[in-house]
């Protein structure tokens, strides 16, 4: 019961922190985190789970973000109407592409991956319809409240507080469900799952699809904050790479493990560019990438496998999670 | 323990988070907000920037009686504002639109700076000024080139540079003389990158060809960042046009230049938009084999002891390169802002904005080859003008065209090593 009261003391400053950290760069701080949480634990159910790790998530991130722009640049729509199609067009987009990868297996399904996210970009930087290479604007000044384009970032933060829950919702349910236990069986070992009757195939591509429609709503909401898209912001292979760091270094396949990771690296990001940026000497990836080979030098399996060691120890048990991960 | 070393990175992260205040802000200052890209693919750019702008601080906050009527030097600081002092604070959009946004909100809300300068490219300026909208801040942009910028109905949203369109029509009026004074120019190919500032500057130079009834006879894409041309170069030297239409960063504008001299390709005239052709390295590393490149400007170094020649020499002592068009652009837009917030005398953004409203230059205010600046009610500077320039010898650029900026006659045929 002590980790349902600690599971709340959490809640509680997560819904708080926006009312206390007040100022409106800490309120956007607060709703990127968010953010790049709802992402990462997107990945976090085909790459962490599944051990499928996928650097191409970002086709579905620029779906959403695409979807979301065009329902408002082309239909004059609200952004919002975007999010399902996003949905649609990337699980659709998952399936055909989850077939043949997932049959690879380890560095090939990465590298697979990659190359349908190039090969998307430079579909859509030469597609007019998509703004090419000049990429798709939001609505400048907002027309209604479903145009989701507010001065304040208090509302994002809230609206994307939510999408977290239902995603980490979504993440509990799988894991706790036939599908989770089939993947963890094939993240281990694919060909003893397979031997006891798992359908491996089956449940990868399910997984994947599941991811897909995940990330594709992450990058509406992105693009709905910004208020623009273009084949880099939207499609570029780096947001793949920030969304796999982070669930890696919070934890891959643990449920709050891409949670933690985005709550430490959207912070460290943004703040060592606002002491260093202005210098003008790039110092800001320098220490980035500092922390990220020192995280994964000293604590490879993410800073939440390490908060739960020290939980354990204190406990005088092994944490749940780990025991089940057999580590 | 590396437990404890973790424990004590995270505090430092939450700590780094508390309210940083600075409310401590001197009272003789107005701040300025300057968003560029300073890391990332286009840094020089950024960087180039930033001295630049650090020069023009210079010269509006200590007393330079050498510059004569150019606005702000003579005196020290504002003189609308009892003396007050200019300081940019830089951030680094990164390159990035979301970053551009963060970072300018940032500005505006922490900073508290009374204006915004940026942001390098078009997509970051896109988002730095729609929250620069949303906060009622003055937004003064000095190098963005993208159309739409100026078509969303902001109110508080202002360029000083040309456009591209601009340039289209200074490139065909160019050619025409060139054709009257007996040179070929019918057969025009354009080589452009597939980025956002290759395509839409490309489609624009071809509509404004097309208006004036010349068509555009070859259009070569490729992929920025490129590692190898030779297949587009040997293109161009299949197809034999007249002029070839270069646009191209820096590290492709070498690239093409380095395989037309092993391929032996010498086109009859080659016509560069900025950028890439304008970078300093550029110059360095194959100016001496690209003799005769014109290229589009609105900055040239101008005669000994004018304000133009003065802001180039402290460039270079600051920079230690010579300050390009891309960036002496940027420098232009910071100057246009101060002068409207001395004129407005007020640090209150909307006395600021009805004053960049009201600005008024003459070309003799101007460090660029303007006729003026003068916003328009979309906040385009309907004055905005540019010049031909050519690298002559191989090491600096000269201007060409129109005769009555020209330092020299335009050479022809292209050079090259």
């Amino acid at each position: 019961m002590r980790r349902w009261l600690w599971l709340s003391v959490a809640l509680a400053l997560v819904v708080a922190y926006p009312l206390v950290l007040s100022t409106p760069f800490q309120q956007r701080l607060g709703a990127l985190v968010l953010l790049y949480a709802i992402a990462a634990s997107a990945w976090n159910v085909v790459g962490g789970y599944a051990g499928q790790v996928s650097v191409g998530h970002v086709v579905f991130f620029g779906c959403g973000a695409y979807a979301a722009m065009g329902a408002y640049a082309h239909f004059g729509l609200s952004p919002l109407v975007g999010i399902p199609v996003g949905i649609v067009v990337s699980v659709a987009i998952s399936a055909v592409v989850g077939v043949p990868t997932l049959r690879l297996s380890g560095h090939y399904f990465s590298m697979a991956t990659i190359a349908v996210a190039e090969l998307v970009r430079l579909i859509v930087t030469n597609t007019d319809y998509l703004g090419a290479a000049v990429g798709l604007s939001g609505p400048t000044v907002p027309r209604n409240v479903f145009d989701l384009s507010f001065i304040s970032a208090l509302p994002y933060y809230y609206l994307f507080l939510t999408i977290l829950a239902i995603t980490l919702g979504i993440t509990w349910w799988m894991v706790n469900s036939r599908m989770g236990f089939y993947l963890r069986a094939i993240r281990d070992s694919e060909r003893a799952a397979r031997s006891l009757g798992a359908p491996a195939s089956r449940t990868k591509l399910y997984a994947f699809m599941l991811s897909a429609g995940l990330t594709s709503v992450a990058g509406a909401l992105y693009a709905m904050m910004f208020g623009f898209v273009d084949p880099e912001s939207g499609l570029g292979i780096l947001i793949s790479v920030k969304i796999l760091i982070m669930a890696a270094l919070g934890g891959a396949g643990l449920l709050f493990g891409p949670l933690v990771g985005a709550a430490i690296l959207v912070p460290l990001e943004e703040i060592s560019n606002n002491l260093l940026g202005g210098k003008g000497a790039g110092l800001t990836f320098v220490l980035y990438g500092a922390m990220i080979v020192l995280i994964a030098r000293f604590q490879p399996g993410g800073i939440l496998t390490l908060i739960n060691r020290v939980w354990a120890k204190r406990n005088g048990r092994m944490p749940k999670t780990e025991a089940a991960r057999g580590a | 323990m590396i437990s404890k070393h973790f424990l004590g990175l995270l505090c430092a992260a939450a700590i780094c988070v508390l309210p940083a205040d600075h409310a401590f802000a001197q009272e003789k200052t107005v701040k300025v907000g300057a968003v560029f890209p300073l890391s990332g693919g286009s840094a020089s750019a950024g960087v180039h920037a930033k001295a630049a702008i650090e020069v023009a601080m210079d010269i509006i906050n200590n007393a330079h009686p050498e510059f004569g009527n150019f606005p702000l030097a003579k005196s020290a600081g504002f003189a609308g504002l009892g003396g007050a002092k200019v300081e940019a604070v830089f951030a680094d959009n990164q390159g990035s639109p979301a970053t551009g946004q963060n970072q300018t909100l940032r500005l505006i809300t922490e900073e508290k700076v009374v204006a915004i300068t940026g942001a390098y490219q078009s997509g970051v300026t896109l988002t730095a000024s729609a929250i620069a909208e949303k906060y009622g801040i003055p937004f003064v942009n000095g190098e963005s080139v993208a159309a739409n910028l100026t078509e969303r109905g902001f109110k508080w949203f202002f360029r000083v540079t040309p456009v591209a369109a601009d340039f289209a029509r200074i490139f065909f009026e160019f050619l025409a003389d060139m054709k009257a004074a007996g040179a070929k120019t019918d057969n025009v190919a354009i080589v452009h990158d597939t980025t956002e500032y290759g395509t839409s500057v490309a489609s624009v130079i071809a509509s404004v060809f097309k208006e004036r009834g010349q068509t555009i006879a070859l259009d070569i894409a490729y992929t920025s960042n490129a590692t190898d041309v030779q297949s587009q170069v040997l293109q161009l030297k299949e197809k034999k046009p007249d002029v070839v239409i270069m646009i191209a960063y820096t590290s492709d504008a070498i690239l093409y230049q380095k395989t037309m001299q092993s391929l032996d390709y010498k086109p009859p005239m080659i016509i560069a938009d900025d950028s890439g052709y304008s970078d300093p390295s550029f110059i360095k590393a194959v100016g001496k084999i690209s003799q005769g490149a014109f290229n589009r400007s609105s900055w040239s170094v101008g005669p000994p002891g004018s304000p133009t020649a003065l802001i180039a020499e402290m460039y270079k002592k600051k920079s230690g390169d010579d300050l390009d068009d891309t960036a002496a652009r940027a420098m232009q837009a910071f100057f246009v802002l101060c002068e409207a917030i001395d004129r407005a005398g007020s640090t209150e953004p909307a006395k600021i904005q009805a004053a960049l409203k009201a600005t008024d230059l003459k070309p003799d205010q101007l460090m660029m080859g303007y006729k003026g600046v003068k916003f328009d009610e979309k906040g385009q500077n309907m004055l905005a003008a540019g010049l031909i320039i050519q690298l002559q010898d191989g090491e600096n650029y000269v201007a060409v065209w129109p005769k009555a900026s020209a330092g020299k006659a335009p050479v022809l045929p292209y050079k090259g090593w």
